[in-house]
Formats: structure tokens, C-alpha cells, sequence
């Protein structure tokens, strides 16, 4: 076999080394040598070395590459929110309260019979399941005979506020205000509202001696007691008992409302619990008159109690402008009988002039605070006076309105409509008439709350005076609001994380910054501190960590970064890589897999000349 | 029969807990015209014209978004400045008085409009640029432009795409941010792009169905191009009959679509809507008509003291005043008297300034001062 040219099989370097080796030749006979299938030195592995080192550093980058297009997803505690939001939906949040029932100038002893007949009334009216930020109530009843001595329920938790005997008497009632006897009242129960279970207090009183009245009077007073004066009450043991418990449903757990659950409508907090309540004076035509207000005194002395009391619902801040030239937009007629200009509450709705009237000017609020619009109409000479006509013929005592989520508007007159023939005079309102206009603004404040404008309870059983406070919303009133914000804020808060846990969970390739973490964290954290100041009794400390876990959630839901749009899909990561990677990939991973075959050729080659070696 | 009254109080309870009881307080409009260019001049009259419609059955400024995607009204070609008109016959000025704009030119994007729908802008971005609804609102949705197979166009540029809608959509039901939606659209295969919702509360109506165009209505040879779409035209024609005491129903609406004059098919999706479409009025979504509840009383807060205490309450106040100006007569001097203290340096420069101010005759100083420091140079000159 003559050697074939080693050339031929493409390897240069080891091709002849076979027929050049002298060595091969001193062992004597030379086994027949054949170079396609035969190599006499073991082959080497720097090549293989080589190209598998290649390779092996880019595997060795891989990691890197996959580090570096990573996206930096902050974890959020998905397990945390989901075991809120079941938390909230299966056991509605509810609050602690003692209500103590106290009969003055009774006779009987039996005080316990009493507490379940009161008892049982309660539960008759709270028949339905119980709804979120309802009360779970613990009873006692106190009976004083008109010999000053007392019998209790047994089983009364003996904490600093027990009611000390002969405190309360007869005498106190039926003379001089109901302020006066609300103080008094006041100084007898205040022990109670040091610690942190709030005692709601029904006193009644049987008045020996009639003198021929036999009215009854109910009265709840501006804290956390309610008194009934009459005189016979022993008699009327039944009409006693639902009274009472009328009292402590009606008003002390539903504030004053017939439906136990304040809708969405009649929560005007925004996300960031703030309101901005925003005054306008509106002069409809300043060629008649044009009038002016005091808005600091206004804001100093009767609005400052009203926003400190309600603190812990929402941050309120106010804000006022005067306005010129803002007709109304609806029509009005004049009518003969009543001597001035009538609109209806059919031409309600389109009463606010949105094209001339510019109310929403604020610059102070936020994008995430609600505002409230109040708006002072001073009609203009030509409709004045105007006067709001009911459906049933009677004209309006307030001439005004709201709508649930804008604010309201009242139509104030002048006092003479008199126009003067020379140029308008700049009044100011006087102070009496600001007094009015605000006692009406309380009234429609309280109505955007959902309670009713009127300082009067009315039910099948009689009348139930309400004694009004200059805060706007008396103590038990604040209290309802403070127990159905709570629960609305948990609520809201719970359905935006979830939300918020399944919108992320659904885009993968989205990018979570830290700061969603944390408001995640924070809202968490701020829920369950609501929580447990709630079952604990702590009204206002639980509505302001409610508030501020609602707003760190909806602060983490409306992060700006969380847009759809802006993430591509894995498809696209792909199709931005590839180009670069694939070609020079292929490459690499193929020419190793060549060398590879090639080491085993070439090993296989060796062997075989070694058995040819060994045989020969 | 207990079990089925269970039952029947459980549904109840449910339903009314989920919120359908939410009572309607607003409306909002919002919208976008996505094509640039002066050839489509008609979109940028559609939208505007509907613009105009919300506005005169009574929403106001504050409860429109409008986003126009380029200005025709200023364009270099229009041979009448700053009006646009939405038919040959030119008696309406669209762009007369009034109009505000709050997204214009450039910021016409998807991304931007997406951000509108969910609500997740920057914190800087003003009140006005916000949709600010609540779960009272009912929302009208309007856009125009180009579109086709379940997308529309935005700008020349990018599209939007019937899915990005449908989970704009879908985010803005979760989080309660409208009670009613109603989409409305007016472009090429428009009743694609609403294919993929799901959300309950939302009705649409589109132009014309897969594979069809819609089409303009007239050329207008003085402006050179098209004002008006068909869809749109009619429209406006049924809306030029009502006013904002009218209560025609959103059917009578939808019936008036003739696909012969339309030479499309105007199509609508109901079964995501509950309400019959006759019992619905249209200022449900294309006027304002607010919800009002009547203030029976005033809250006597202040009527219950004598009146004495409105005598009071005026002391008081004038003390306060008092108070207040004295503190704040008190307030700077306190400061002047702490910078006092702070800064020495200052302090000798504040002396130096004052004393060098109260000097009559500058000039005989300066020169006083040039000759001494003369004299000093010579003679620390010659010491060394």
C-alpha cells in the first residue's frame, strides 16, 4: 500500500508522522500501516480543549445574560392579601359597645327581667345578619327606686364606670334646657368614655307627681346618653322597654337612620382620605348688588369644630372663592300669591350652570382627594326674591339641595330686593344671616354623610328629640360614621390589594418597584392595626388606620408604573435576542460537536493500530 | 318552601351587597380623535361636534376629556383660521367659544389614553387631565379615527389593539371607576374592537361590522377635504332634535342608523348591558342630568344659645384677630433676633453696609482710603 499522500485527509499535521516515525521501524517486521484507519501516536486533546473552552465560556455567560435581562420584581406578600380579603369577606368587622339602660323612680327589683325584655326588643329590630360595623352589645340595666337604692343586673362587669347609686334624680328633669340636663347627665356617665369601651346610657324617668301632663318626652342628648321624662312610665312597662330599645338601635347603632348601612354614595372620602370642601359666593348679576362674606371668621369659629371633630374620617381642608356674573341655568316663574320667583324640584337638576359657574378651580387638591362644591346663589334682581317650591305646594324652609358626591347649593335672598338706581354698593352678609347659611350648610354636609339634615327622629312609637352640637355631628353620630367608615375602608382596601395581587401575578414580565412593596406592606400593616383597634372598642383609632391603609392601597394600585403597554411578552425578549446570539451560538456548539467526532475518530484509529501492533 | 325562601333571601342579600344599588351621580365624557393629518380633517370635526352635543345637553368642562390628535383648527392649510366646520354649509363653528382641549397634538397616545381610562398618571398631572369618576358615573367613550381588524390607530404611529381596551376595561370595572360604560366608534371594522369585553355595565356601538368601511359624508370643495363621517352625521341629526329636557331612549337612537344611508352596518352590543335599551334615556350618557335630594332643614347648631352668644362669638373673634396680629408682629422680630444670633460675620457686614449708607460724601472716603492704602504699600515695600 503506498502511502497516500497525507494531504488527501485534510489533517497537515499528524497525516505523516505515522510514515515518518523511525521507531517504528527498530521492532521489526512493520504491521501493515493504513492511515485512513490506523494513526500510531495517541491523539492530542489541545484542539478538543480549544473549542470546548469556547463553548464552556459561553455557557459560563449565560447566567449572566439571564441575570441581566431579569426583571426586578419586588415580592409582594400575595399570601398576606389573600388572607385578608377572605378575612374581611367571611367574618363582617364588628364593634364592641355597652349599653347601659338606667330606670329612675321605679319600684320593681327585677332588674334582670328587664335586661332580657330590653334584650329581646334589640334583637327584634336587629333581625337581619349582621352587617359590617354593626355593634356587638353587652346589656345591663340599673333600676333606682324613688328611695335612692339600687338593684343591678348580676354578671355586670365590674369596671370604673358603674353607675353610683342616687347620682340621677327625678328633679334634674322637666326643669330649665335639655343642654343643662344633657351636662348633667354628662358629669354622671363621663367616667366611661376615659377608657376605651364607649357606654351608651338610656336614662328613664317615672315622675311621682303629674300635674296633669302626661307627655313623654325622649330626648338624646350631644354625647353618649338619652333620657325619656315622663310620668306613669311604670305602667307602661312595654312601651318603656321598645322605647329603649329603639333608642340604642335606632339612634345609637344606626345614627339616626332607618337603614342600618351607609351606601358608597354617602361616603364622600377620597382614595387619599382628604376632602376639600369649597365655598363659592356666587353673584349671579353684580349690576344689582354685589355682596361679600367674611370667610376667615367664617372658617375660624364655625367650621374649625366641624373639621377637627371629623379628623379621623378624613383630612379636611376648605377653601373659597367669590364669583360674578353666574346665572343659573333652570327657569323660575313668578307666582301672585307668594309675592316672589318660584323654581321646583323638578328644575333641580338643571339648576348648576356648569358653563358660567367655575367651581372646580381648585389648585390645593390632589388628584386623589374629593372636593365638595357649596355653592352661596345670590339671585339676581330681576328673580329675586326666588323661592324653592316643593312637590306638595310648600315652599322649601332652606332653599336648598345637594347631590351626593358634588356638594349642595343654597339660594340666598337679600334682604330687600330693592335694586338702587345708582351704581351697586359692595354689602357684606351680616353676621346673623352667616349663622343661617351655615346652620343650612351643616345640614347638607350631614346629608352628604348620609344622615338627615333634621334634629328630629320620628317612629311609630313617637318622637325622639335630637339636640344638635356645634361640631355638626354629636358624639354617637361620630361614632356610627367612625364604625361604617371602617368597615368601608377595610373593605375597599382589601378588594384594590387583591386586585392589585391578581393584575400582578397576571403580567409576569412587569417591572414592581419598590415603593409598591412597601405601600403593599404599609397597607397591610395599617389594616390589621384597624382590626384589632376595632375589636377593642377604639372607634376613632381604628378609622384612621383604615383610612391610611385604604390610601397606601389605592397609592399601590395607581402607581404610575403598572401600564400593560410598556412590557413585552417573552416572544419579543426572543426576538430581540436571537439575532445576536443564535448565529455565533451555532457556530461554537457545532464546531465543538465536530471536534468531538474527530477525537473519537482519531482515538478509534489509535486503538486499532494498537491491536494491529499487538497482534503482529 | 323554607329552603327556597333561604335561598331567595340569600340571592337577595348577595345582590344588593355586590353594589348594583349605587345610585347614578355623574356622567363623564371622554373623547379622542387619534388620526393626525390634514386629510383627516373629518375626524377632528366628528369629535368635536360631539364635543359640542355633551356640552349643550349639559356636561360640564370638568367632566370632559377631549383629545385631539392634531390641530386643524390653526392648520397652515385652512383657508378659514381657527374655525372648523362640520358641514359645506359652514353655519356652525365648531371651535368658536368654549372648547377645551386637554390632550393635544403629541400627548394623543395609547399609552396616555390607557393611563386616562385606568386612572394611573403621574402625581403632577393636573385634575383636569384625570378621569375622576366614581361608582356613580356613567361614561361615554367616543373614538374616531382609522381602524380595522381589532385595532385603531393612534397617530400614524402605534394602535390600540381590542384586547389593551378590553383590560383597560376590565381594570376600571374592579375598581368601581363607573357604574355605565357606553363605548361608542366610528372608524373602519369598528364594531372589532370591542370584541374581546367582557365587563358587565358596558354597551357599544360600532359603525360598521368586520370587513367594512365606514365612510364620510360629504366633501366639502371650499376646505378640499371630507367633514363629517356618515355615522357621526346621523348622529348629530338626532341629537340637533333634542333638548336638555328630552328623554328619547338610547333605541330610538340605535334605530335610527339606516345602513342604506350609512352604506354600513351601525352594530351594537347589548348583552353585556342590562337595562332595556328603551327604557334608557340618552342624557343617561350624553347629557348631565345630577341626582338632587332637597335639604328639609337647617342643622340649628348656633339658633339654640340665646343671644347672647352671637354677641360672644363676635368678642371672641376680635380677640382672636387681635391675638393673631400680635403674633404675627411678634413673629419677625423673633426672627431678626435669632439671625442676630446666628451669624456674627453677617452681622458685621449688615453694621458695615448701614454705616457705609449713611455716609454723605462717598467720593472723599474712597480717596482717603486709596491714599492710606497707597502709603501702606510703600512702606511695607521698603521694609523689606
Amino acid at each position: 500500500a503506498s502511502a497516500v499522500a497525507s494531504s488527501n485527509s485534510g489533517e497537515p499535521m499528524e497525516g505523516t508522522s505515522g510514515s515518518l516515525n523511525p521507531t517504528t521501524d527498530t521492532s521489526g517486521i512493520m504491521p501493515e500501516f493504513d492511515p485512513k484507519t490506523m494513526r500510531s501516536s495517541k491523539p492530542g486533546l489541545k484542539r478538543l480543549f480549544i473549542t470546548t473552552s469556547v463553548l464552556f465560556s459561553f455557557l459560563l455567560g449565560v447566567p449572566f445574560l439571564w441575570k441581566s435581562v431579569e426583571i426586578y420584581r419586588s415580592p409582594l406578600p400575595f399570601h398576606d392579601i389573600d388572607s385578608l380579603s377572605d378575612q374581611i369577606e367571611s367574618t363582617p368587622l364588628r364593634f364592641p359597645c355597652n349599653f347601659h339602660a338606667v330606670f329612675v323612680g321605679f319600684r320593681s327589683t327585677d332588674a334582670d327581667n328587664l335586661r332580657s325584655q330590653i334584650q329581646d326588643g334589640i334583637n327584634q329590630l336587629t333581625h337581619l345578619s349582621p352587617q359590617c360595623g354593626s355593634c356587638s352589645f353587652s346589656l345591663s340595666v340599673t333600676i333606682q327606686n324613688p328611695a335612692e337604692q339600687c338593684s343591678e343586673t348580676l354578671g355586670h362587669n365590674p369596671s370604673s364606670c358603674s353607675y353610683r347609686c342616687g347620682m340621677i334624680k327625678s328633679n334634674d328633669f322637666g326643669v330649665g334646657l335639655d343642654d343643662t340636663v344633657d351636662e348633667s347627665l354628662n358629669d354622671v356617665f363621663s367616667g366611661c368614655s376615659a377608657n376605651s369601651r364607649k357606654m351608651y346610657s338610656v336614662v328613664v324617668v317615672n315622675k311621682e307627681n303629674a300635674n296633669g301632663e302626661d307627655e313623654v318626652k325622649a330626648v338624646v342628648g350631644k354625647r353618649r346618653h338619652a333620657w325619656i321624662v315622663g310620668s306613669g312610665l311604670e305602667e307602661r312597662n312595654d312601651d318603656m322597654v321598645s322605647r329603649v330599645s329603639e333608642i340604642f338601635v335606632k339612634m345609637f347603632m344606626n345614627g339616626g337612620r332607618d337603614e342600618d348601612s351607609i351606601h358608597g354614595e354617602f361616603m364622600p372620602v377620597g382614595s387619599d382620605g382628604r376632602i376639600v370642601l369649597s365655598f363659592s359666593l356666587l353673584n349671579s348679576n353684580p349690576r344689582d348688588w354685589v355682596y361679600d362674606w367674611d370667610f376667615q371668621r367664617i372658617d375660624d369659629a364655625l367650621l374649625a369644630p366641624v373639621t377637627k371633630a371629623l379628623a379621623p374620617i378624613a383630612n379636611i381642608s376648605v377653601e373659597s372663592q367669590v364669583l360674578y356674573h353666574t346665572p343659573k341655568s333652570s327657569f323660575s316663574s313668578w307666582d301672585e300669591q307668594l309675592q316672589s320667583y318660584i323654581f321646583r324640584t323638578s328644575d333641580l337638576p338643571f339648576f348648576v350652570n356648569s358653563n358660567e359657574w367655575h367651581l372646580d378651580t381648585s389648585a390645593g387638591a390632589s388628584g386623589r382627594s374629593k372636593i365638595l362644591q357649596f355653592v352661596v346663589y345670590i339671585p339676581s334682581g330681576s328673580e329675586c326674591p326666588l323661592l324653592l317650591q316643593l312637590p306638595n305646594g310648600e315652599i322649601s324652609k332652606t332653599n336648598g339641595f345637594i347631590s351626593p358626591m358634588w356638594g349642595g347649593v343654597i339660594v340666598w335672598n337679600p334682604g330687600n330686593c330693592d335694586k338702587d338706581s345708582e351704581s351697586p354698593i359692595r354689602n357684606t352678609i351680616s353676621p346673623q344671616d352667616i349663622e343661617q347659611i351655615v346652620e343650612i350648610f351643616l345640614g347638607q354636609f350631614r346629608q352628604l354623610f348620609g344622615f338627615k339634615s333634621e334634629a328630629i327622629y320620628t317612629s311609630v312609637l313617637g318622637t325622639y328629640k335630637i339636640l344638635p352640637s356645634e361640631r355638626g355631628f354629636t358624639e354617637w353620630e361620630l361614632d356610627v360614621l367612625s364604625r361604617k367608615h371602617t368597615c368601608f375602608n377595610l373593605h375597599s382596601c382589601s378588594t384594590t390589594l387583591s386586585s392589585l395581587s391578581k393584575l400582578v401575578r397576571s403580567l409576569p414580565r412587569m417591572i414592581i418597584k419598590d415603593e409598591i412593596g412597601e405601600q403593599v406592606k404599609y397597607s397591610l400593616k395599617a389594616a390589621k392595626l384597624a382590626q384589632s383597634n376595632a375589636s377593642l372598642g377604639g372607634y376613632s383609632s381604628s378609622a384612621s388606620s383604615s383610612r391610611e391603609a385604604r390610601s397606601l392601597a389605592e397609592n399601590a394600585f395607581f402607581h404610575p408604573s403598572i401600564m400593560s403597554v410598556s412590557y413585552f411578552s417573552y416572544e419579543h425578549c426572543f426576538a430581540v435576542y436571537s439575532p445576536f446570539f443564535l448565529p455565533v451560538v451555532a457556530h461554537v456548539v457545532l464546531a465543538a460537536l465536530r471536534e468531538w467526532k474527530r477525537y473519537r475518530q482519531e482515538k478509534a484509529k489509535y486503538l486499532t493500530w494498537l491491536t494491529r501492533k499487538k497482534t503482529a | 318552601m323554607k329552603i327556597l325562601m333561604l335561598v331567595m333571601l340569600l340571592c337577595y342579600s348577595f345582590a344588593s351587597s355586590s353594589g348594583d344599588t349605587t345610585i347614578h351621580t355623574n356622567n363623564w365624557a371622554v373623547l379622542v380623535c387619534t388620526s393626525r393629518f390634514w386629510f383627516n380633517y373629518r375626524h377632528m370635526a366628528n369629535t368635536l361636534s360631539l364635543y359640542r352635543t355633551v356640552k349643550r345637553l349639559g356636561i360640564p368642562d370638568e367632566r370632559i376629556i377631549l383629545m385631539l390628535a392634531d390641530d386643524m383648527a390653526c392648520n397652515a392649510r385652512n383657508e378659514y383660521p381657527a374655525q372648523v366646520f362640520n358641514n359645506e354649509n359652514h353655519k356652525l363653528n365648531l371651535y368658536g367659544d368654549n372648547v377645551e382641549v386637554d390632550y393635544r397634538g403629541y400627548e394623543v397616545t395609547v399609552e396616555n389614553f390607557l393611563r386616562v381610562l385606568t386612572g394611573r398618571h403621574e402625581n403632577a398631572v393636573p385634575r383636569s387631565k384625570r378621569l375622576l369618576s366614581d361608582e356613580g358615573s356613567h361614561i361615554l367613550l367616543y373614538m374616531t379615527g382609522h381602524g380595522g381588524d381589532e385595532f385603531l390607530k393612534f397617530q400614524d404611529a402605534e394602535e390600540l389593539q381590542s384586547h389593551d381596551l378590553a383590560d383597560a376595561v376590565k381594570q376600571m370595572k374592579e375598581k368601581r371607576r363607573f357604574k355605565e360604560l357606553m363605548i361608542m366608534v366610528d372608524t373602519c371594522q369598528a364594531a372589532t374592537l370591542f370584541n374581546q369585553l367582557q365587563s358587565p355595565g358596558v354597551l357599544a356601538i360600532g359603525s360598521s361590522l368586520k370587513g367594512e368601511n365606514s365612510y364620510s359624508h360629504h366633501l366639502d370643495s371650499d376646505i378640499g377635504v371630507s367633514v363629517v363621517d356618515r355615522f357621526t352625521y346621523y348622529t348629530l341629526a338626532f341629537f340637533e332634535r333634542l333638548n336638555i329636557y328630552d328623554n328619547a331612549s338610547l333605541n330610538s337612537l340605535f334605530r335610527s342608523y339606516d345602513p342604506k344611508l350609512l352604506m354600513s352596518t351601525a352594530y351594537y352590543r347589548t348583552d353585556l348591558y342590562q337595562p332595556h335599551l328603551v327604557e334608557v334615556p340618552v342624557t343617561n350618557f350624553f347629557g348631565s342630568v345630577m341626582e338632587t335630594i332637597h335639604t328639609n332643614s337647617a342643622y340649628k347648631a348656633f339658633s339654640s344659645k340665646t343671644s347672647n352668644s352671637k354677641i360672644n362669638s363676635e368678642m371672641p373673634l376680635n380677640q382672636l384677630s387681635e391675638d393673631d396680629e400680635l403674633q404675627k408682629a411678634n413673629i419677625p422680630n423673633d426672627e431678626l433676633k435669632t439671625e442676630k444670633q446666628k451669624c456674627p460675620y453677617t452681622q458685621m457686614r449688615v453694621d458695615l453696609q448701614e454705616k457705609l449708607e449713611k455716609l454723605e460724601n462717598v467720593d472723599t472716603v474712597v480717596n482717603l482710603s486709596i491714599a492710606v492704602m497707597f502709603i501702606v504699600v510703600m512702606v511695607s515695600s521698603s521694609l523689606l
